[in-house]
């Protein structure tokens, strides 16, 4: 092929690339938009890699509790992601004003009250109806703590079909 | 620190622009994943991430992170660009100043925009990173450019592949009295410390200046911009002084 045609395709898959990411960035779910809502606590899960079954329940009950005092405040219950940006809980004491961002690519939750960040989760994974968070202890390594959440419609439905 | 071009550098030229280039991404970066919990000088990282995200089938945090790696190829290639086609054109300190002022303009952009506009959603954070990535790219376009490829100021990657290998070679006796290869470990070596001072002035700078952090990177660039500016004026000043001795001493 031609050198000078090379060199237009070039400039062409250039374009290409960067419209087409800012044409799906423009029309996919946005992880803002599919947050929103009411969230169900389905676990909470301490994931420990390379342990033995011996070491992981020696180790298991200790870091648990170590780890579960920090983030107490945190069992919500039912996270409700409101849209401007509040989070609340249904079934927690505490109704002070939490606010929700999304940070990085998508993939950050992050927590704050009066302007602080109390704790900031990876979002591993996020559907309509599922929503599974790490807790976020550094950014090149995976948190150890799991929490599963999935959307109170899809809860409701499933209990009425029980 | 710009005007001269490849081969006509010297190592003081290229330690100069490597040192504070790579203190002001280093900057950058630690402010960048502060705020907005994203790498702006991680290339690498991001085409793992990209095809991470593709295979788990989450389209939209694949695209985000194809936008911002296309916006650093759009900085290196504009910084290039700027460059060669400049040539014949507008004297050689102005191409390779353009791309330093336009990556201030950049930084200035996102500083500015956090200050008075930012209300914390998801999109502002992309295009904000997108817009220090594009800055990245053009200093890291601009450096390896007009140092034929010896200072890449945000590849420290490849940055430490090539200090190890010249560690090794150093366990060699003659190549330990080799100026060049002693000169590329010492420029290496700024460029590593630099950086790394760079990211921990940013991180305890933002803990008191807050974007303000922003700011002082752009301070860092004006005077990477304006260093060859002031040189050029303080040459002239001091040979129209000697122009002006020998003509009294005539007269």
């Amino acid at each position: 092929m031609n050198r000078d045609v090379l060199v237009k395709l070039n400039y062409l898959l250039l374009a290409i690339l960067l419209i087409g990411a800012s044409l799906v960035i423009k029309h996919a779910e946005n992880p803002e938009r599919l947050i929103q809502g009411e969230w169900i606590e389905k676990e909470w899960r301490l994931e420990k890699d390379n342990a033995t079954v011996v070491e992981e329940s020696q180790m298991q009950s200790e870091l648990k509790r170590e780890i579960l005092r920090n983030v107490e405040e945190l069992h919500l219950g039912i996270w409700k992601f409101e849209e401007d940006g509040s989070l609340k809980s249904a079934s927690s004491t505490q109704n002070d004003a939490i606010e929700w961002f999304i940070k990085g690519r998508g993939h950050v939750l992050e927590l704050r009250r009066d302007g602080k960040t109390i704790e900031s989760f990876q979002i591993q994974q996020i559907s309509k109806t599922k929503l599974v968070l790490h807790l976020n202890f550094d950014l090149q390594v995976k948190g150890i703590i799991e929490i599963v959440l999935e959307r109170k419609e899809q809860s409701d439905q499933y209990a009425k079909k029980v | 620190m710009l005007r001269k071009y490849s081969n006509h550098r010297t190592q003081s030229d290229n330690v100069k622009l490597g040192a504070l280039t790579a203190f002001s991404a280093g900057m950058v970066n630690v402010a960048s994943v502060t705020v907005f919990f994203a790498f702006t000088s991680n290339i690498t990282g991001y085409y793992a991430v990209l095809a991470q995200e593709i295979s788990k089938g989450n389209w939209y945090q694949g695209a985000v992170v194809l936008l911002w790696v296309t916006l650093f190829f759009l900085g290196s290639f504009l910084s290039n660009f700027v460059i060669i086609q400049g040539k014949g054109r507008w004297s050689q300190y102005i191409s390779h100043a353009i791309p330093v002022i336009l990556e201030l303009l950049s930084i200035l952009f996102v500083g500015i925009y956090l200050e008075f506009f930012y209300q914390n959603s998801l999109k502002e954070t992309e295009i904000l990173v997108g817009a220090l990535l594009f800055a990245m790219g053009l200093q890291n376009g601009l450096t390896a450019s007009i140092s034929n490829s010896v200072v890449k100021t945000t590849h420290l990657t490849g940055l430490t592949t090539d200090l190890a290998i010249l560690v090794s070679m150093f366990s060699k006796r003659e190549n330990r009295h080799n100026k060049a290869l002693v000169d590329k470990f010492h420029l290496l070596l700024s460029i590593m410390m630099s950086y790394v001072a760079g990211g921990l002035f940013g991180g305890i700078g933002y803990l008191y200046l807050q974007n303000g952090v922003f700011y002082l990177t752009c301070i860092i660039l004006l005077i990477i911009a304006l260093y060859d500016f002031y040189k050029i004026g303080r040459i002239r000043r001091i040979f129209e002084k000697r122009k002006k001795g020998v003509v009294m001493q005539i007269s």
